[in-house]
């Protein structure tokens, strides 16, 4: 088996050695940092790319924090004023549903007035007709002698009553 | 039918002695210069033009590199980063030499083990100088760890000296046996090709599926090659 010739190890380990060695001072000098120069400046440029977006996060965070705190002020004078107005709202329709009550109530009371003194001028208007009509019916019956101001004293008498 | 073997024979190409040793060029040397030009040509291809949004050709290198980094990082741990060169080189030099042994007429250097264990003694020598550079004289503390009486200490200490031994031995037979079969395999399987006429088509396409799996056992290979070396990192570089 050519592998157990083990005289060949000399020349073996000479040549591997010189080989390996070569390859170590190359790749060391100029591929390893060629590429490893290149990965990590593709890392520090992620890297500054992720600290950038992490910081417009944080930018991006704050303004929304402003916009939202501006939103809810907002709502609140909003809600603030909507309930002052309606405040004043009821306010004025109380005040104008009383005036106007109040309003009501004095043209009643004057409109009651006036039927008053008209059922009065009235009812004085058909005193003279009744005492008449009385009479009259009285002189048909045969009461020859009644008199009219009997009879006005028996029509006032029964008014009073 | 050729002997499944021959595929594994060193053969010189330029004969080279320093000090009486022979370190004849190879064709095993040569595959190991292919995998550090191959690898190094692909890297300096697909990251000539750079940008910040990648091509597909510069995600290539750039996930590569992210996959051992990751790697590193989660059996190390963040201080095992500065040896990231190394085992980065490692597992491309051991997945270049195994994907690369794959072509016809290639030469698996993966698949010897005086190859992948000179690699695997290079690995242990360096977390032995990790390990005495970071814990000084402490470090011989791996052989007998804390809490450990010391009466235990003349069954303890060899255990552990042959099990840190041990490990660039399993690093090594692991990826050696892996290779050796895969290839083996393959050139059973050719054999019949031949041999079945007609009906040769069948080995073809079995030996269609089995390619496709070992350039799959290739990665995996080198994945768990540099798994078990960042572990042995960790091992050198933590206490134990």
């Amino acid at each position: 088996m050519p592998q157990l010739d083990f005289s060949i190890f000399p020349s073996q380990f000479f040549w591997l050695a010189i080989s390996f060695f070569t390859m170590l001072f190359i790749f060391s000098r100029f591929i390893i940092p060629k590429t490893g120069e290149m990965i990590n400046l593709r890392k520090a440029k992620i890297d500054e790319y992720l600290e950038k977006a992490a910081a417009l996060k944080v930018k991006v965070e704050k303004t929304l924090d402003k916009y939202n705190q501006a939103l809810k002020k907002a709502t609140d004078e909003a809600n603030a004023s909507l309930a002052e107005t309606k405040e004043e709202m009821d306010a004025m329709i109380e005040r104008r549903q009383a005036e106007l009550a109040a309003d009501l109530k004095k043209q009643i009371a004057e409109s009651e007035a006036k039927i008053g003194a008209g059922k009065e001028k009235a009812l004085k208007q058909l005193e003279p007709l009744a005492a008449e009509l009385a009479q009259e019916v009285l002189h048909k019956l045969g009461f020859k002698d009644v008199k009219t101001a009997d009879i006005a004293q028996v029509l006032q008498q029964t008014k009073e009553d | 039918m050729s002997n499944p073997m021959e595929q594994f024979v060193v053969k010189p190409i330029i004969p080279l002695q320093i000090g009486g040793v022979d370190v004849s060029f190879t064709n095993s040397a040569l595959f190991m210069v292919l995998a550090v030009a191959a690898s190094t040509l692909l890297f300096a291809f697909c990251l000539r033009k750079r940008s910040l949004v990648p091509s597909i050709a510069q995600s290539v290198p750039e996930t590569i590199y992210e996959f051992v980094h990751s790697l590193l990082k989660e059996n190390v741990g963040v201080e095992g980063l500065k040896y990231f060169p190394f085992i980065f080189t490692m597992f491309l030099f051991v997945a270049f030499g195994n994907v690369l042994g794959l072509f016809p007429y290639a030469f698996t250097f993966t698949s010897h083990l005086t190859a992948v264990g000179s690699l695997s003694l290079i690995a242990l020598l360096f977390n032995v100088c990790i390990g005495i550079k970071k814990k000084k004289i402490g470090w011989l503390r791996t052989f007998l760890p804390k809490g450990i009486p010391v009466a235990l200490a003349p069954l303890i200490v060899p255990i552990e000296m042959i099990s840190f031994l041990s490990k660039p031995f399993s690093l090594t037979v692991r990826l050696v046996a892996n290779m050796t079969v895969g290839h083996i395999m393959l050139k059973i399987i050719a054999g019949f090709v031949a041999a079945l006429g007609v009906l040769g088509i069948i080995p073809i396409l079995f030996n269609c599926c089995i390619v496709c799996f070992e350039i799959f056992i290739a990665l995996l290979q080198a994945f768990i090659y540099t798994v078990l070396s960042c572990i042995y990192l960790g091992d050198a570089l933590h206490e134990h």
